[in-house]
């Protein structure tokens, strides 16, 4: 597979109170962005337990993101 | 009432109308930068979230034609019969927070300004700035669309000027050039950046060290006068002359006017129709000592009309004048109050059939132009749980509410799905919603597909489309796990603890106690009155004896509050609604203790005179030669001949702002400009000379500093590379400055070198164990949110207020004790707190004690108990616990489990993501 | 919102919709009063919601 092709799929978890808040303002303001991303909303990533990171991997994630 | 046009129940907000309206009309909010429509909104967060039309632009109000929007709303709002409405209301009180006004233009000409449209206002560099701005964030010229390289700030436009009747400093300017700058070379770090000013007022809390920032920014601070700005062929010529007296210009691609506040046009309106009078400048005229009461009783003030301010003044001063007003109408409270009531809530057991209804949204055409709708809609069919899907056109609005009701009795759901917006904006809608139908709120999961895909993926329908069923899968499979959550609340003791019995706490405690509770103020040393029993007069000429006087009379009268002198708070338990504290009283050799229960703590410990021992690398013994300026207010307010010294060198910043304190103390520009006035007032002989480093007399009190000048003080700056230098030997004091002036050297002695000292922190950081709250690195206690709640503290149920915030002077204390006083009343008089049923819970059989948890908590909000078997436990304290989840991420045996966030909720959606 | 049930006791006006209006009429509903806010353009938020970023923070001010 080329770099050019490659579609990762990413698992992301983003905190309530910003960067759910900030992706929410990123749409409002129409910013466009690749879609590669899906998202579980946490009120704050210090609900982010490891096992969470490694379930992700286990059920086919390219990359985990943490936004908080 | 002024019609808008549209009716705000069916308006859902999509914008069609404003893409076919065919008219221009001048956006203002953009400060006339963006061209909108007649028919629009102001900006995609306002509130209400409602269209409205410009009558004065609408081509159907105005010449009876058009009414294309009409035909273009899908949910027929428009509606052009609305009339303008006059309604009659009888009402208890008034608070008036009519804001500012502008500077007219006229001030702003001879900076060529409406002439060149690379001058502009502040604010309309800010819109320039911001990402919803007419260049959507872009720093460009507004001549030629060029990015500029060099951009000036020049400050005090249409302040601290005689020439447009604005003596006054608005306060605000300085910090919002140094935020404009600072924003503006984030976006273009290469952009050449100076602000011309007369005095950099930077005096807030942590304000100095943006400045700090600012200039590690490479933004250059340039003290001078800007004579004029031309037109300079393509640039702009800028001609300045700094103070030894040389003239300079400067080329700039653009120059912002850092515009100040004036009164609000219709001041003089509003005064006669309320009948409160204005000051000379057309502001809200107030007292020191009562700064939110208007000459009319009944009517307060509060924000930039009682004077020019920031925003969390603002808000401070908003919270005191609801505290006030409640309190003067405290009989009446709740009378008026509207509550809801909900059918009786369904139960839904752990081992029920899980029946979800799915609802996918179009949004007018937000979602559906990107997303296909029936796809995902259809995509959900068959799958575990579901019951029942559909799609609606706007789910939020009041028919899709009923349809939403309808539903959940026809097909008997008991978990709900929509995949709409943002659950930030329209949970809570929704939840409503479901409890109307008899569901627990908590029974309910939304997927946005609309932030968070199709405006954001708009030329990739496909995946946008793939990427709205994957959230919604997720979504489906937390619904399967999501379990109704009980409403708690926790009762609260109706009775105020009050640490401190200076003016903030004094204050505090009479405020409470207008409003009917219970008060008891916690003071230290023998006598009341803190701080302001050292000072004698203020710069407005109260005179400070007789008011505090009243002030302790009038406490000790109230049978609401109990005072506790030589006592202190020695012990804490307790959370917000149900603290237990115990307060140690010390008379002589007796020490006694007693506990009492309490909801709410008030902390007004004040601070205290610092009394630096090296003042500028000169080493200081206080004498009667040198004094400090409380010092020396003592001598002049005393009796007998010869209060007033022949000659006095005042130096500023005496230990402040990075020479032994780093912070400003906001209090001692005022200080000394107070003392010299009252010298000169003595003996108008008496010579009086102030070194300063930035005057910030801010506000009115800037008058008092004109007016020290018009009388002969004399004001020289030194900078902290030329520092003043001063020796005593015996009684003779010399002290040496470098003059900008004579650009020379001179040296002095003068009969009293006065000292103008900042203030300090004093025992917070013991109280700040005790309480569990944070203080920032100059030991003042750090509120919640610095704009926003600004005197609340990360804990619930404790508020801060007075010096033990920082440093301000009286009129300042007071309105935060009135609105500390205020916040902290709101849940004495529910006489409850709720809980979102969001927080953690802790399964006791499986938690082994391990106190993790406890130690990780940022709110301290959960502990570990001994139970029945004496067997170490932790518990969530559920009245002040935010939800966070860190102590169920960190809990050793999954013993942990947040509302709404489970383990196996989120493992659900995890694996959902996965599956395909 | 709704009608108040007795227009003359237990409710406040607060005059301008701007962080200042806004704060007191959140507070007074808060301690049990019923408010009426008046602001004369068509959203509140005032000056305030022109702003791009607040200082010294530069936290968004929206």
């Amino acid at each position: 597979m080329s770099q050019k092709d490659f579609n990762p799929k990413i698992l992301g978890f983003l905190c309530n109170w910003c960067c759910y808040a900030a992706a929410d303002s990123a749409g409002v303001s129409r910013y466009q962005y690749p879609p590669n991303l899906r998202t579980i909303r946490v009120m704050c990533t210090g609900r982010l337990d490891p096992a969470f990171v490694l379930r992700g991997f286990a059920e086919g994630a390219d990359a985990i993101f943490s936004g908080g | 009432m002024r019609p808008r046009y549209i009716d705000a129940d069916k308006c859902t907000a999509c914008g069609l109308c404003t893409k076919y309206c065919p008219r221009h009309l001048v956006d203002q909010y953009n400060e006339g930068l963006a061209i909108t429509r007649p028919i629009h909104i102001d900006y995609a967060q306002a509130v209400p979230a409602t269209y409205f039309i410009d009558p004065e632009a609408c081509l159907y109000l105005k010449h009876g034609t058009c009414q294309i929007c009409v035909c273009t709303c899908q949910s027929k709002a428009i509606d052009f019969s609305q009339k303008p409405e006059e309604k009659e209301l009888h009402i208890g009180a008034v608070i008036m927070a009519p804001g500012f006004g502008r500077v007219p233009d006229a001030t702003l000409a001879k900076y060529s300004y409406g002439q060149h449209p690379d001058v502009m206002t502040s604010l309309e560099f800010e819109r320039l700035l911001c990402a919803s701005g007419p260049f959507e964030g872009e720093v460009k010229c507004l001549s030629d669309r060029r990015h500029p390289k060099r951009i000036a700030f020049i400050q005090c436009v249409g302040s601290r000027d005689l020439g447009c009747n604005n003596g006054y400093c608005s306060s605000v300017c300085c910090m919002y050039a140094i935020k404009e700058a600072m924003v503006a070379k984030e976006h273009d770090p290469e952009v050449e950046i100076t602000i011309y000013y007369m005095d950099m007022r930077t005096q807030g809390k942590g304000f100095d060290a943006a400045q700090k920032k600012a200039e590690s920014m490479g933004i250059k601070f340039v003290r001078a006068r800007v004579a004029d700005v031309m037109p300079w062929d393509k640039n702009l010529k800028l001609t300045y002359s700094t103070m030894d007296g040389k003239h300079s210009f400067e080329p700039y691609d653009i120059v912002v006017l850092s515009v100040g506040l004036d009164a609000p046009a219709d001041a003089k309106n509003l005064g006669e129709i309320a009948g409160f009078a204005l000051n000379e400048y057309d502001f809200c005229k107030t007292e020191t000592f009562a700064p939110l009461l208007t000459t009319k009783p009944g009517v307060f003030v509060a924000g930039a009309f009682q004077g020019p301010k920031d925003i969390p003044e603002s808000v401070t001063q908003s919270s005191a004048a609801a505290g006030l007003a409640a309190g003067l109408i405290v009989k009446d409270r709740g009378k008026a109050l509207v509550h809801k009531t909900y059918p009786k809530e369904q139960k839904t057991g752990t081992d029920e059939e899980v029946r979800i209804g799915v609802f996918v949204c179009h949004c007018g055409i937000n979602i559906s132009s990107v997303v296909d709708v029936a796809s995902v809609e259809q995509y959900t069919e068959g799958m575990e749980g579901v019951v029942y899907h559909a799609q609606s056109l706007y789910s939020c609005s009041q028919d899709a509410q009923e349809v939403l009701k309808a539903k959940i009795k026809e097909h008997n759901l008991n978990r709900v799905v929509i995949a709409a917006c943002s659950p930030r904006t329209h949970e809570p809608l929704f939840q409503e919603t479901l409890k109307d139908a008899g569901l627990n709120r908590c029974l309910f999961e939304m997927v946005n597909i609309r932030d968070h895909c199709s405006w954001v993926h708009a030329n990739e329908p496909a995946a946008a489309t793939q990427k709205s069923m994957d959230l919604v899968r997720m979504g489906i499979a937390k619904a399967r796990h999501i379990q109704p959550l009980p409403e708690q609340t926790v009762p609260v003791t109706a009775k105020a603890l009050v640490l401190g019995g200076g003016v903030a706490g004094l204050t505090a405690a009479l405020t409470l106690a207008e409003q009917g509770f219970h008060t008891t103020v916690v003071e230290k040393e023998d006598t009341l009155g803190g701080h302001l029993q050292h000072l004698s007069f203020t710069l407005q000429g109260d005179t400070v004896s007789t008011v505090l006087g009243n002030l302790t009379d009038t406490v000790k009268k109230n049978k609401k509050i109990e005072v506790l002198t030589n006592t202190e708070l020695t012990q804490v338990n307790g959370f917000v609604g149900n603290f237990s504290s115990v307060l140690t009283t010390t008379k002589g050799k007796k020490t006694t203790e007693t506990t009492i229960d309490h909801g709410v703590i008030i902390i007004a410990t004040g601070g205290r005179e610092h009394r630096p021992e090296v003042v500028l690398g000169n080493p200081v013994e206080y004498s009667e030669a040198i004094v400090t300026q409380r010092e020396l207010e003592k001598r002049l307010s005393g009796k007998g001949k010869n209060l007033a010294p022949k000659s006095v060198v005042m130096v500023q910043c005496a230990g402040s702002r990075g020479d032994d304190l780093n912070y400003c103390s906001k209090v001692c520009c005022n200080h000394a400009v107070k003392n010299a006035l009252k010298i000169k007032a003595l003996d108008p002989a008496s010579q009086v000379i102030v070194l300063y480093r930035d005057m910030r007399t801010y506000g009115f009190a800037e008058d008092s500093y004109r007016q020290a000048r018009e009388q002969g003080v004399v004001f020289i700056p030194y900078t902290m590379d030329n520092k003043p230098k001063f020796k005593s030997s015996g009684k003779k004091t010399s002290v040496t400055f470098y003059d900008p002036i004579l650009r020379d050297e001179v040296t002095m002695n003068p009969e009293v070198l006065a000292l103008s000292v900042g203030i300090v922190a004093e025992g917070t950081e013991e109280i700040s164990k005790l309480l569990k709250v944070p203080v920032n690195e100059d030991k003042f206690f750090l509120e919640a949110h610095v704009k926003l709640r600004p005197v609340e503290l990360p804990v619930s149920g404790v508020y801060v207020c007075g010096l033990a915030h920082s440093p301000k002077p009286v009129e300042e204390i007071i309105v935060q004790a009135q609105a500390a006083a205020a916040k902290a009343s709101i849940p004495l008089c529910k006489g409850f707190v709720s809980v979102e049923p969001t927080i953690s819970c802790v399964d006791k059989e499986t938690c082994i004690g391990c106190g993790l948890c406890e130690s990780l908590c940022p709110y301290q909000s959960i502990r570990i108990t001994k139970d029945e078997n004496g067997k170490r436990k932790a518990e969530t304290i559920t009245a002040s616990c935010k939800g966070c989840g860190i102590c169920a991420s960190h809990c050793p045996v999954f013993a942990i489990s947040m509302g709404g966030f489970t383990d196996e909720q989120i493992n659900a959606q995890i694996t959902a993501f996965g599956a395909k | 919102m709704g009608q108040a049930k007795d227009k003359k006791s237990g409710t406040v006006m607060v005059v301008g919709g701007g962080i200042a209006g806004v704060q007191a009429a959140l507070d007074l509903t808060e301690l049990g009063y019923y408010v009426y806010l008046v602001e004369k353009s068509a959203a509140i938020g005032g000056a305030m919601a022109q702003l791009d970023k607040t200082f010294p923070t530069n936290d968004c001010s929206l």
